[in-house]
């Protein structure tokens, strides 16, 4: 659904996205995951066909980027980072003005059908300057749906909500996707893209890491087993003499144990602690947040800069 | 054609909510028809050819300064009213090409002024006919004629050429409005003198006028549709 090769965009000295090569699936939430100024928006804005790649090429939705944009921006919906309402409008003309501009076929059914969706309906006659934040945002969110885009690009659609509003907004993400449809979701939100998206990208001008949530913390860290001991004896460290250990590391008394296949080495690591005479008090393993992993792999970009 | 057609009227809904914009098109115009008026009663019967002239030519004027005033607000608030409210770029987005953007948003502000023009016109006649007992002379002439129907479109292009371009470069639709007046004011500089010369306003001044206007129109328009490309206006305009 959307291809990039060495798609690259700078601005006079200042290069935002640097040789990105992606390949995203149709029906796939797809989160990219930058910090700021890393060139998530500019990705999307090529993306979408709303400026033009300084060199690369893209195809998103079968259209290529610079010869079919008119094709790419009918069959693409965007969020972009501010909702960008008309607030002397009502919701429902914000709605129809924009289904008229896509030439939906019937708008004033299409957008009583994403007023409905989001909870908007009774408050349609209301000019969009009125509305909350949360409110903005899912209007702007069913604008940018009215058209039934095969791809959908939301740039940070949960920023600067509460947690209350940016729970509704997530929540509805959630039920946008199907089959049919194409998410790309730009967030500084961890816990959002682990939550919504099948793979992530992270990204800072060019492309650091990319795979499943799961996969990429697998890649990084392997997987580990976090053994707790009651006064732990010492030198266990050295006494665990195991063949698939492949690191031991202490953490706060715990024992973090790097393994491959936990499932089948975990009841072989404890009847071996046992063995040793230590007090197992419990076993479990490791969960990375998406989160650290990020702040590792954005730290040891800077150092490679 | 659809699309400049959606663009007119979500511009028109928004500027029906403007105070700014309501005040150009409604209190502007009437008071330049009284002031016409005014002038016209004066000049009726007086006995000094020359102050009648300069009359008669200031009450033409003022229906020429119309068509160059009333698009600055309505132009300036189409333009920075979306930059303020973040809008261009949901709209960009959308498969309108430029030329269409464009030529929406400068219809949106010629068309109304036009038929305000011509309405304070009719109403100026009307009003002439009711009280005055019949048509001044010197005021269904040729030269107004021409001027009326044959300036009107060219002034009223010509200033919203200017505030587009004006406004791309602006994030304050007043500071927008007024140098756009600032730029607009030499358009009418020769129908300004000659409120003092001691003739008429001619057919020749008036083809002289449109012939400026044509000229200086067609570059303020070049320059804006130049300024009016998505690229630039996501990634230049501030
Ligand atoms: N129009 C522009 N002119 C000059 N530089 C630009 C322009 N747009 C973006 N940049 C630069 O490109 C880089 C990437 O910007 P971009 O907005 O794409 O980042 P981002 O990942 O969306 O950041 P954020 O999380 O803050 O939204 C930044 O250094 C920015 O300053
Ligand atoms: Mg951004």
């Amino acid at each position: 659904m959307i291809e990039a090769q060495k798609l690259t965009r700078t601005f006079g000295a200042i290069t935002a996205v640097s040789d990105l090569d992606l390949a995203v699936e149709k029906g796939e939430v797809f989160g990219f995951l930058g910090p700021n100024g890393a060139g998530k928006t500019t990705t999307i804005r090529m993306l979408a066909a709303l400026i033009a790649p300084t060199s690369g090429s893209a195809t998103v939705a079968g259209f290529r980027v610079g010869r079919e944009n008119r094709s790419i921006r009918q069959n693409v919906g965007v969020l972009t980072e501010t909702p960008g309402l008309y607030k002397r409008l009502s919701a429902l003309d914000n709605l129809l003005f924009f289904a008229r501009l896509y030439g939906v076929n019937s708008p004033e059914k299409q957008a009583e059908r994403y007023l409905r969706l989001f909870e908007l309906w009774d408050r349609r006659d209301q000019l969009a300057g009125g509305f909350s934040k949360g409110m903005r945002q899912k209007l702007a969110l069913a604008r940018a749906l009215l058209h039934e885009p095969q791809v959908l690009f939301l740039d940070e659609p949960t920023a600067g909500l509460d947690p209350e509003a940016a729970k509704v907004v997530r929540d509805l993400i959630e039920t946008l996707r199907t089959r049919e449809r194409t998410i790309f979701l730009c967030t500084h939100n961890l816990d959002e893209a682990e939550r919504l998206c099948d793979r992530v990208a992270l990204f800072k001008t060019r492309l650091v890491a990319l795979g499943r949530p799961s996969e990429l913390k697998e890649r990084m860290y392997g997987r580990r087993t976090v053994v707790r001991l009651l006064d732990p004896p010492a030198g266990i460290e050295e006494a665990l003499d195991l063949p698939f250990i492949k690191r031991i590391e202490r953490d706060d008394g715990a024992l973090v144990i790097s393994l491959t296949d936990p499932e089948r080495e975990n009841p072989i690591l404890v009847k071996r602690l046992v063995e040793l005479g230590a007090k197992v008090q419990s076993v479990s393993e490791l969960d990375v947040r998406l989160e650290e992993m990020y702040l590792d792999v954005m730290e040891g970009d800077d150092a490679a800069d | 054609m659809r699309r400049i057609k959606v663009i007119l009227v979500k511009e028109w809904r928004e500027s029906a909510r403007n105070k700014m914009i309501l005040f150009g098109a409604i209190f502007l115009p009437l008071f330049m028809v009284a002031a016409a008026l005014v002038m016209v009663y004066q000049g009726k019967g007086i006995d000094v050819p020359a102050a009648e002239v300069a009359l008669f030519n200031t009450a033409l004027m003022y229906f020429l300064i119309l068509p160059a005033i009333i698009p600055l607000a309505i132009a300036a608030y189409s333009i920075i009213g979306e930059k303020e409210q973040g809008s261009l770029e949901p709209l960009l987005a959308t498969p309108i090409s430029d030329l269409e953007l464009f030529l929406g948003k400068a219809l949106a502000s010629v068309i109304p002024s036009l038929i305000i023009t011509w309405a304070s016109f009719g109403l100026f006649i009307g009003v002439c006919i009711l009280l005055l007992g019949g048509l001044p002379p010197h005021v269904l002439t040729p030269p107004w004629i021409a001027a009326i129907f044959g300036l009107t479109p060219l002034l009223s292009l010509f200033s919203v050429g200017v505030t587009m371009l004006v406004s791309s470069r602006a994030s304050d639709a007043r500071a927008a409005y007024q140098i756009s007046s600032f730029a607009v004011i030499p358009a009418i500089v020769p129908l300004i003198l000659y409120t003092s010369r001691k003739t008429l306003v001619s057919l020749w001044l008036i083809g002289l006028e449109a012939v400026v206007l044509v000229a200086a129109g067609a570059i303020v328009l070049y320059l804006a549709i130049k300024v009016f490309q998505r690229e630039q206006i996501l990634t230049r305009w501030k």
